[in-house]
């Protein structure tokens, strides 16, 4: 044991579970390596025995402990004195721990739980953004149906809606009509004083999300990820490119702009996380997270700016520009990657499946190449959507949607799938001029749709969710034989029309190549 | 070359990184270069500090391909990546591809591997060396399933298991061949290839695992063993485990152990290998139910409840290492062929997601359904087993469960007798209202020196609370230390005595009652160790 070195602390992030990942050990273990690197001794305490950071090597000292205040505080008393502890890489897990450690009176390295809690408290945070200039989707939190109603005239549909009290995207719908959105307070939620429902403007666009790193007063900005699924699928179960292939220059301007005041306003040091949703040039936010997220190892990966390590010196003090990064956003990679999620409904019965605004993926996978088309082939492909050129493919399609699909079905049949469709959905295609063969829907007698998927004959299916609760019950059916069939089942029309875009590029492109992390850094 | 396992997804989880990261860095030590494939770039294997070539593209034959023939590795290290590491391997090389680019696959032949993999190659073999399998039948046809129920001396009762439904669901336990027939049929019709495998039932048997290793001059040791709390019928990454195992006879263990060892001789592994087996609680018979030819999720495990670096190990028996040239890198002072040895319980829980899906089946059966784990080590079981639950996040501080006191008893019989996430909470609960230990043993085939443990916590419970009055007194220290060594949190005792968690912690300190920590040196304290790793107790003695 060194006696002469400083300690500190690293707070890991616990168990596996939907919503924390493998990411945020990889965090703790990058944190603890950027401390050992630059002279203090270290000292982990994580309780999962599946992981690197918990490997006998790699801090100077593990505690195999559970994660609570009392199993941190007893650690902490045996090990004082030390610097600080550290939170930001440890998941919500640890981050929970800030305000707890600080009231009893443990020093806590970069942002502070003061900023922790700034932007998890909506009113303060509101606050802060409308000083700074900042917008982000109008809305209000109510309690009763008739506030809702008043509040979603003021502020226009659709809206979405969700409980003030649970996180992670449960019980969030998006409501068009007044009717809908009665329907939701009514019967969906509990609603009182003591739980407010938050009812927000649902901006149609793109969702972006930005990792940077601050000393607190200037920013780093690795990347950005433009999600390729609309907003209203969460960030972890979207998939996502680097670097964003739709948003305009101004747009990235102002989202470096706002990253950079908000990390300075909040007195953040350290890893920050922001998600903007973007209508037109404006970016609206919609979450910070002044912590690492899922995405860092993603970002460092591909631009080579080792994340935490930055951070973590930046916890201990050092700026950015003396760790000879310029602040702002890092220049774009030439080889573009796409983030994909990956499931595991085949382990789950009683899951449904359909993408939301509710976490549901286990795991994420990269694919990288030259182009964004090739990038996307390639993460689809890892995610195990290993579908061929040429094949059948299955449209069971809300009304809401059908239009819009119409052009990516076009897509698929120019490629060379036959199209098979449901009853609705075929009489559509086919009086738009698209050669679409019908097939039964269950209740419509052998052999129906899940016949059909059985059968092994279709290679794809995409079906979109329906508001009408009889047809959903059907819709539910029909995902659970996909799953059982381990036939690929899209749910998002933006997803179905990155396959195709994939697929052009493998049809038309030269054969795919391999390269290593090192080598896709450079041209 | 070292595959990575891919995506994390419910079955294949962080352990692979932790594995593929410590062979990487075994190797490079050893003077290899590595190059290293990974769909998955949040691990740490794929870091470019941790191989010379490091590849982040999708996990199929044909980008292998492309990167064998790019890299011309020598050789290939097939066990550490998982089922989806070892399925890429097998098929590289049975495709002819590590052949046409002249790579050797490291470690493990490939014989062995498809001889513990292949079930049928597998039972020939077990019975050729004389270790048991359970009877079992794959079915297709009605006629098959009704030609099986009418054959004579049949094991019964039998387990049947449909293939690829979701979560393994629509299963059962047949006791006649009418059931058979019923739950056969049933399954066939919900299976997607209408399949069932119909297999001896072993449901109740204890399940018991042995980490076992073996070297090419067939020096064989045990790592540990690990007892699952759960008997047979729940998977093991479902179940509730602790290593070493509580409630074998020396005799039952030392019989264990010689089977796994013969197992993992008689395949031939080189490197780490997971042995599961069923025993019967009543007698001294036992199944061998599989093998893992490869360091796997109980690997990791072990390895952490040991201090024992397995898939290092095993990295370096692959390049040709012998378990006696190998040093312990946790002692720094012994070899790699000393069996480690505990002077303390480990207890891992699984962290499964039905928080998150709230509609999910929550039953837990023969196929996995949790995402994580968390792993506790203490002095004692009982701190184990609440170190584990507390660092669960669900929730609960001990094994007090919210919502349990609003149980129906017919729900309580239900939850112990068909197992969930929330089958613990449930003996404590029954426990609480007085049931007594055979008859939670009854119903849930935990086996009774466990109940003893969670009823003792139970007592515990209710102790403070009658104490609740004189916490304050002298005579109350002795009590105070006993919760704490049952691992009892100060929030806890707050809550069962009506104080706050700062005055529980105030009274407790100035008594002198606080944690003390020990080390985990994979020898029992016999040597030194140079990197070692901690946990709290409410010992005397603290270790530095
Ligand atoms: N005002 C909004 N307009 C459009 N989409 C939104 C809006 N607010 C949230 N979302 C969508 O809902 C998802 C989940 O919401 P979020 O508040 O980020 O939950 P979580 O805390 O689980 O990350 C986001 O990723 C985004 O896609
Ligand atoms: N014959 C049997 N009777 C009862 N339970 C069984 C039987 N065979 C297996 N199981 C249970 O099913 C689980 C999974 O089976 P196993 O063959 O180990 O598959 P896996 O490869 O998924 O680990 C085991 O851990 C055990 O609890
Ligand atoms: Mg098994
Ligand atoms: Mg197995």
């Amino acid at each position: 044991m060194n006696e002469n070195k400083k300690k500190i602390i690293v707070l890991g992030s616990g168990p596996i579970r939907i919503g924390q990942g493998i990411e945020f050990d990889y965090g703790c273990v990058h944190c603890v390596w950027a401390l050992r690197e630059a002279g203090y001794e270290t000292i982990l305490i994580n309780n999962n025995p599946e992981t690197v950071s918990t490997d006998f090597d790699t801090s100077d000292r593990l505690y195999f402990e559970p994660l609570t205040l009392e199993d941190v505080l007893n650690v902490l008393e045996r090990e004082a004195p030390y610097e600080g502890v550290i939170v930001q890489f440890g998941g919500q897990t640890a981050i929970n721990l800030a305000r707890p450690l600080a009231e009893a009176g443990v020093r806590i390295l970069g942002s502070s739980a003061d900023s922790i809690d700034l932007a998890e408290d909506r009113e303060q945070f509101e606050a802060l953004l409308r000083r700074l200039d900042i917008p982000k989707p109008a809305g209000r939190a109510v309690t009763s149906p008739e506030a809702a109603v008043q509040v979603a005239h003021e502020i226009g549909y659709p809206c979405l809606v969700r409980p003030s009290y649970v996180l992670g995207g449960r019980a969030m719908e998006i409501v068009q009509s007044d009717e809908e959105l009665t329907a939701y307070m009514r019967y969906a939620v509990d609603v009182s004083p003591k739980a407010p429902i938050l009812i927000d403007r649902y901006v149609v666009g793109k969702e972006v999300e930005v990792d940077c790193i601050s000393d607190g007063v200037e920013c780093l900005l690795p990347g950005i990820m433009e999600h390729i699924e609309r907003a209203g699928v969460h960030s972890g179960d979207s998939m996502a490119v680097y670097p964003p292939q739709s948003i305009a220059p101004v747009t990235i301007g102002k989202m470096v702009d706002y990253a950079t005041r908000l990390a300075r306003e909040m007195h953040v040091v350290g890893v920050m996380n922001i998600q903007f949703v973007c209508e037109g040039d404006e970016p609206y936010i919609i979450e910070v997270n002044p912590r690492a997220s899922r995405t860092v190892p993603y970002l460092s990966k591909i631009t080579g700016v080792p994340m935490v390590q930055i951070a973590t010196r930046c916890l201990l003090g050092e700026s950015i520009a003396s760790q000879g990064y310029k602040p702002g956003l890092w220049p774009d990679q030439p080889n573009p990657a796409v983030k994909a999620p990956v499931f595991s409904f085949q382990k789950l019965a009683g899951v449904d499946i359909p993408l939301g605004p509710e976490m549901k993926s286990t795991g994420e996978i990269l694919g990288q190449d030259v182009d964004y088309p090739r990038a996307l082939y390639k993460a689809l492909l890892a995610a195990g959507i290993d579908i061929p050129l040429k094949g059948t493919l299955l449209a069971t399609l809300a009304d809401a949607d059908k239009s819009e699909a119409l052009p990516i079905l076009r897509e698929f049949a120019a490629l060379g799938y036959r199209i098979l469709a449901t009853s609705g959905t075929c009489r559509f295609l086919r009086a738009a001029g698209l050669d679409a063969e019908p097939v039964n829907k269950i209740r419509e007698g052998a052999p129906n749709l899940i016949d059909v998927l059985r059968s092994g004959r279709v290679d794809l299916l995409i079906n979109t969710i329906s508001k009408d609760r009889h047809i959903e019950r059907e819709g539910a059916e029909i995902r659970r034989a996909s799953v059982e069939q381990n036939i690929p089942c899209l749910t998002s029309l933006d997803t179905a029309r990155a396959l195709a875009l994939a697929l052009e590029a493998r049809k038309n492109g030269d054969p795919f190549d391999v390269r290593t992390v090192d080598e896709y850094l450079k041209k | 070359m070292v595959i990575g396992s891919g995506p994390i997804v419910i079955g294949q989880a962080a352990e692979f990184d932790y594995a593929g990261a410590q062979a990487c860095r075994a190797l490079r030590e050893e003077g290899v270069s590595v190059v290293l494939v990974n769909s998955n770039p949040a691990t740490i294997m794929t870091d470019v500090e941790m191989a010379d070539r490091v590849y982040i593209e999708p996990l199929t034959p044909a980008f292998l391909t492309k990167i064998i023939a790019r890299e011309k590795p020598d050789g290939l290290l097939p066990t550490l990546g998982g089922q989806t590491g070892l399925n890429l391997a097998t098929e590289l090389a049975t495709r002819g591809i590590l052949d046409d680019y002249n790579v050797k696959l490291l470690g493990t032949p490939l014989r062995a591997i498809t001889r513990a993999e292949d079930r049928q190659r597998f039972r020939k073999l077990m019975r050729q060396i004389g270790e048991p399998v359970p009877e079992s039948w794959i079915v297709e046809k009605d006629g098959e399933l009704v030609e099986l129920s009418r054959q004579s001396g049949l094991p019964w009762p039998l387990i049947v298991r449909p293939a690829y439904t979701l979560g393994g669901s629509g299963g059962g336990v047949a006791h006649t061949p009418e059931e058979l027939i019923e739950i056969g049929q049933r399954g066939m019709r919900l299976s997607p290839r209408h399949q069932v495998m119909v297999e001896r039932c072993l449901v109740g048997w204890k399940e018991i695992e042995y980490e076992v290793m073996r070297d090419a001059n067939d020096t064989c040791i045990t790592i540990c063993n690990m007892e699952n709390l759960d008997p047979m019928g729940v998977h093991t990454g479902d179940s509730i485990v602790v290593a070493p195992s509580q409630t074998l006879s020396d005799k039952e263990y030392q019989m264990l152990r010689s089977a796994s060892l013969k197992i993992i001789r008689s395949l031939g592994i080189e490197g780490g290998c997971n042995v599961q087996l069923a025993l019967d609680p009543k007698s001294f018979g036992y199944y061998v139910i599989e093998v893992n030819p490869r360091v796997s999720r109980s690997s990791a495990l072990a390895s952490k409840a040991t201090g024992y670096p397995i898939a290092r190990v095993a990295s370096q028996i692959a390049i040709g290492l012998h378990l006696d040239e190998i040093p312990n890198r946790v002692t720094g002072k012994t070899l790699a062929c000393f069996e480690p040895a505990l002077d303390y319980c480990v207890v891992k829980i699984p962290r499964w997601p039905f928080d998150k899906f709230t509609s999910a089946d929550r039953r837990i059966t023969t196929q996995m359904k949790a995402t994580g784990e968390v792993m506790a080590l203490d002095r004692s079981f009982e701190s184990a087993l609440m170190k584990a639950v507390r660092s669960l996040e669900v929730g609960a501080n001990s094994l007090r469960y919210k919502g349990a006191s609003q149980w129906s008893d017919m729900e309580i019989e239900s939850l112990l007798t068909t197992p969930t996430d929330e089958r613990l909470f449930a003996i404590a609960e029954a426990f609480r209202r007085g049931l007594m230990i055979e008859e939670v043993a009854g119903l849930s085939g935990y086996d009774p020196w466990f109940l003893h443990k969670i009823r003792g916590i139970v007592q515990m419970e209710k102790r403070l609370r009658d104490h609740a009055a004189d916490l304050n007194r002298d005579e109350a220290a002795g009590l105070l230390t006993e919760a704490k060594g049952l691992g009892f949190t100060d929030r806890t005792i707050a809550e069962l005595t009506g104080r706050t968690e700062r005055d529980i912690r105030a009274l407790r300190t100035s008594l002198g009652i606080t944690a003390t920590y020990k080390i985990v040196d994979t020898c029992a304290a016999e040597f030194e160790a140079t990197t070692p790793y901690y946990y709290s107790c409410y010992d005397r003695e603290d270790e530095r």
